[in-house]
């Protein structure tokens, strides 16, 4: 039972990860990007790639993955927001991340196969540590540190402030000479690095496999629509409710129902508080 | 109708395709794009019209497979029975599905349908009393006439021409003009006086019915359905079509379905990229031609045959004025 | 091109006409094989042993002067596309004969719309209920079946190392949860009921709870059904990190050379036991059975001398099915589907590289029962493995 609540946490964590992707995205786009998901797969591939197949040393592979994820964000930036936002459709940005993503999976499935493939120890530790593991810790702690840094970014720096300016109101920032569109590329590239950083740190966890970004970016939602859109701090609720619940659901009911439990999760939280745990009800249609 | 004579002659070329058609194997495709495009015909009003982005219609199209295979196949009811079955069952799930979630904002929407499709995926394996869990089930035929390739084939077509036909009333008339006035602004729809919810609504539990037959009908050419069928993918493929075909249009969706399903039968190294050419049209049309495809078509003929644009210049009429002012003062 | 290539040409022609070549038309063989997407892995390694196959027999003349012509086709492992290239084979290329496809959801879908189409399907895929001798006529299985493997590793378990506490663990995915199903009923019809089972998601990051469970219920062998090898590596490890030195017999995914790099410490991979086969079996002395061996020798002259790295049986599979067409069309004296599929039914041990094949009238299952034998998991060696004490 307390390595059900653990093994839940840890991918709850993982989840939180991507749900803290989603809203830096979000603070500046107001863009809930599909490609969520996928900048953490491609850190845990990536990674994998760097030690197993390059043989780099484990700092080296770290940083390798943050910058694939970055240089993935910079790209989801470029390719499917800048000229969609510029048109400012709503929907048009949904079917641009949509494709981007797809396209991510499909070629990493070709180039990378479709089979999980192993991810090395990062720290030096005895296999037999049980709970204490860091495959469940790294994760975590990582989710922690993401939330953390990016509360102090936002409090402290001034490029933070800006990011919190534009989430505000984006006319009324261009009006004040905040550079925008610099600003929102700085956040995707933020963004992919962060999901890289936490792709990696779980890697240990999920293996390096090609089908995983999808797999977040829908409990990295859910976990974000639970916990509230834009609050980091309900991300990281969100996310450790949701993994473990589906964790402890899959202990006593089993494998089968596993996306129905996370699913009736989001529904229930939904009808009760759409805006989510910690999230803030901000309606202006007009 | 703006063009009698060609609307007639490819009704003729597709009621007379068992006749022309090179063999079974393309008999076979036609049965498979007009069954995909029963289900298309219904999401296109979803998406293309009142703009709600579904990408988890392959769970409906599943609903529909399943529900005619255990109806017809395991209970042995009478297979139109059976296939009127399927369509009232997905139209009932598209009622329980769009009931909460088209209250959702955009991307909320497409995340609950995503996850309404791996549910559904997920049931099937697990209740394997009633599914055939991972082995799947047998699907039985039509009876006569209609169990030969060509009878099943002009059966869907029936089918597809009625869909066709309702979707084509629905967009033209009232009811399609609300939906794409929900889709392009919300806030003027609700102003002028449009149920959003309720026209959402009825868009989605039709699409579902569509979804229903389609899954059945998709069921019978199939002749075998597993879980692996209803893959995820296939509701991105549907969801494709519309997009590349072209939103708020019907033309341009069915030639989306047409051309995506062909494609890569025709090329083996499109087979072989998969999601990734997928992907790869959808991107391009989003940034380069956010109409569709169907738009570029539209162009292309106003180009080769322009419309006559007819002024009715109404001429001064001197005369006339003063008689009337003359009658006036009398 | 110069005068005298074409006059060189031109008697090679003539040539070929005279002693029969160009006198038939080709025997046309479909190859439905998912050679991209999940599960490719299989498919890749039999492709090249049906490749192998076609040209070895046209290098020799061909059967009874026809050339062999493989028409491939990649389904990438989805039914629907299967049914698509299945009709193409059947209807517009026409071929003689069709083997595949690969995977078992896809053969389900394939298989009836074969037996309409009339043409001799050899079928590669283990699920049992995929050949019927009335319903398919025309099917005729080279593969062993699921309930083969099964039955081997629930005698291995029951009746080789004596254990009657059994955990049965499948995936969520349609061939785990039918293969633990069918597991489960064997184990219950031989009078033992398993003490733990569970289905489990393949891509599930932990298997902590289910391992500690089994072991709650006091399992003295855990049997994994799943052909999912990051699950599989993921059992083995979670039993190698608790310490927990409990037998593993199951599928034969479990010994899949990938599984190397997936467990965290090579002696996790110890203790497991797969089911495998005679042919890809190294007996005391290291030696494999001949027919294998000539295989493999063939195969080194093709593709270098170096290590087999992939799993051999499927290479040897994948050459079967061609041997066997070409042994039915021989026999047959034709491509005429009554006369091939007589000239199956009347097959009895025909030696191959994978097995020894017989079928009859009631028979579609030609891979007998005593050729499956249990396998050290970590015994990877050279595309073979050794057998299981």
């Amino acid at each position: 039972m307390l390595s059900a609540l653990i093994a839940g946490l840890a991918t709850g964590a993982l989840y939180a990860a991507a749900a803290l992707v989603y809203n830096v995205m979000f603070s500046t786009s107001k863009v809930l990007s599909v490609t969520a998901g996928h900048t953490a797969m491609l850190g845990g591939v990536f990674g994998a790639w760097f030690m197993q197949v390059l043989g780099l040393p484990v700092p080296l592979a770290l940083i390798g993955s943050v910058v694939v994820g970055g240089a993935f964000g910079l790209l989801t930036d470029i390719v499917a927001i800048r000229r969609v936002l510029a048109r400012s459709d709503e929907h048009l940005w949904l079917l641009s991340t949509l494709a981007l993503a797809t396209m991510v999976q499909q070629a990493i499935a070709l180039w990378w196969g479709t089979e999980p493939r192993p991810f090395p120890r990062v720290i030096p530790q005895d296999f037999g540590a049980g709970l204490l593991d860091q495959k469940y810790w790294l994760p975590v702690i990582v989710a922690i540190g993401l939330a953390i840094g990016l509360e102090v970014f936002y409090r402290r720096t001034l490029y933070g402030k800006l990011f919190v300016a534009m989430s505000e109101d984006i006319f009324a920032a261009r009006a004040r000479g905040i550079p925008t569109d610099r600003i929102r590329m700085l956040s995707y590239v933020m963004a992919g690095a962060m999901g890289g950083l936490a792709g990696f740190a779980a890697g240990q966890l999920t293996f390096a496999y090609f089908a995983l970004g999808l797999t977040l970016t829908l409990n990295g939602f859910i976990a974000l629509a639970v916990g509230g859109l834009g609050s980091n701090v309900g991300a990281l609720v969100g996310g450790a409710a949701l993994g473990i619940l589906s964790s402890i659901a899959t202990y006593y009911v089993g494998g089968e129902f596993q996306q129905t439990i996370s699913v009736g999760l989001l529904m229930v939280v939904l009808l009760l508080k759409p805006e989510g745990l910690f999230g803030t009800r901000n309606v202006r249609p007009v | 109708m703006k063009h009698p004579l060609a609307f007639a002659a490819a009704a003729a070329a597709l009621a007379t395709l068992p006749f022309w058609a090179g063999d079974q194997y393309q008999l076979h495709l036609a049965a498979l794009i007009g069954a995909y495009w029963i289900l298309i015909a219904g999401l296109n009003l979803v998406v293309g019209f009142s703009g709600q982005l579904s990408v988890g219609h392959v769970g409906l199209l599943a609903i529909g497979a399943y529900g005619f295979a255990i109806v017809a196949g395991t209970h042995g009811v009478d297979p139109w029975i059976a296939l009127a079955a399927s369509g009232a069952l997905g139209a009932l799930c598209g009622f329980l599905l769009g009931l909460p979630s088209l209250r959702l904002p955009g991307f909320y929407f497409a995340m609950a349908t995503l996850a309404f499709a791996l549910i559904v995926t997920e049931l099937v394996l697990a209740l394997d009393g009633l599914t055939g869990g991972g082995l799947g089930l047998s699907v039985p035929t039509f009876p006569e006439p209609f169990d030969t390739p060509a009878g099943n084939y002009w059966l869907i077509l029936a089918v597809a021409s009625l869909v066709t036909l309702l979707t084509w009333n629905v967009a033209r008339l009232m009811w399609g003009r609300g939906l794409i006035c929900v889709r392009d602004s919300v806030v003027t729809a609700q102003a002028v006086g449009i149920p959003v919810l309720h026209a959402k609504l009825a868009a989605f539990v039709f699409s579902g019915l569509t979804a229903g037959l389609g899954g059945a009908l998709f069921a019978v050419i199939q002749s075998y359905i597993t879980p692996d069928t209803f893959l995820f993918e296939l509701g991105m493929f549907f969801f494709v079509c519309i997009i590349i075909g072209g939103r708020g249009s019907i033309l341009g969706p069915f030639l989306g379905t047409v051309v995506l399903t062909a494609l890569p039968e025709l090329s083996a190294p499109l087979a072989k990229l998969g999601n990734f050419f997928y992907g790869l049209l959808l991107l391009l049309v989003v940034l380069l031609l956010p109409e569709g495809i169907g738009r570029l078509f539209q162009i292309a003929m106003e180009r080769l045959r322009p419309r006559r644009i007819e002024s009715m210049p109404i001429a001064p009429h001197p005369q006339r004025l003063t008689d009337a002012i003359k009658a006036g003062q009398r | 091109m110069s005068l005298r290539r074409v006059l060189l040409g031109t008697a090679a022609v003539a040539l070929a006409w005279a002693t029969g070549v160009f006198a038939q038309e080709p025997i046309r063989i479909g190859w439905l094989s998912s050679l991209t997407g999940p599960l490719s892995s299989a498919a890749i390694a039999e492709n090249q042993g049906v490749q192998f196959a076609v040209e070895e027999i046209n290098r020799t003349g061909g059967v009874n002067g026809r050339k062999l012509e493989l028409v491939t086709r990649d389904t990438a492992g989805d039914p629907t596309k299967a049914v698509n290239l299945a009709k193409q084979l059947a209807f517009t290329e026409k071929v003689h004969v069709v083997i595949g496809p690969v995977n078992s959801g896809e053969s389900l879908a394939t298989v009836p719309i074969l037996a309409r189409a009339g043409i001799p399907n050899l079928i590669i895929g283990s699920v049992d209920e995929l050949v019927d001798p009335k319903k398919y006529p025309n099917a005729f299985r080279a593969i062993n079946t699921n309930r083969q493997w099964i039955e081997a590793a629930n005698h291995y378990a029951l009746d080789v190392i004596k254990r009657r506490k059994i955990a049965v663990i499948g995936d969520t995915s349609g061939y785990g949860t039918s293969s633990a199903k069918t597991a489960a009923e064997l184990l219950e019809k031989a009078g033992v009921k398993p003490v733990y089972s569970v289905l489990v998601d393949p891509n599930k990051t932990d298997l902590t709870d289910e391992v500690n469970k089994a072991r709650a219920a006091g399992a003295d062998v855990v049997m994994p059904w799943s052909a999912a090898t990051g699950l599989l590596a993921r059992l083995l490890n979670t039993r190698g990190d608790m310490d927990w030195n409990v037998p593993i017999v199951g599928h034969p995914a479990l010994m899949a050379p990938a599984i190397r790099e997936l467990v965290n410490k090579p002696e996790y991979w110890g203790n497991a036991v797969a089911a495998g086969y005679v042919s890809t079996t190294y007996d005391d002395k290291g030696r494999l059975p001949a027919a294998t061996q000539a295989l493999i020798d063939k195969l080194h002259g093709k593709m270098g001398k170096g290590e087999i790295d992939y799993m051999l049986w499927w290479v040897a599979l994948g050459y079967d099915t061609v041997k066997i067409v070409e042994h039915a069309v021989k026999q047959a004296g034709g491509t005429d589907p009554k006369a091939i599929r007589r000239a199956l039914e009347n097959t009895r041990a025909l030696p191959g590289v994978y097995a020894t094949y017989s079928w009859s009238a009631q028979q579609r299952n030609g891979f007998p029962d005593h050729q499956i034998v249990m396998n050290q998991a970590n015994s990877f060696k050279d595309g073979a493995y050794r057998a299981a004490k």
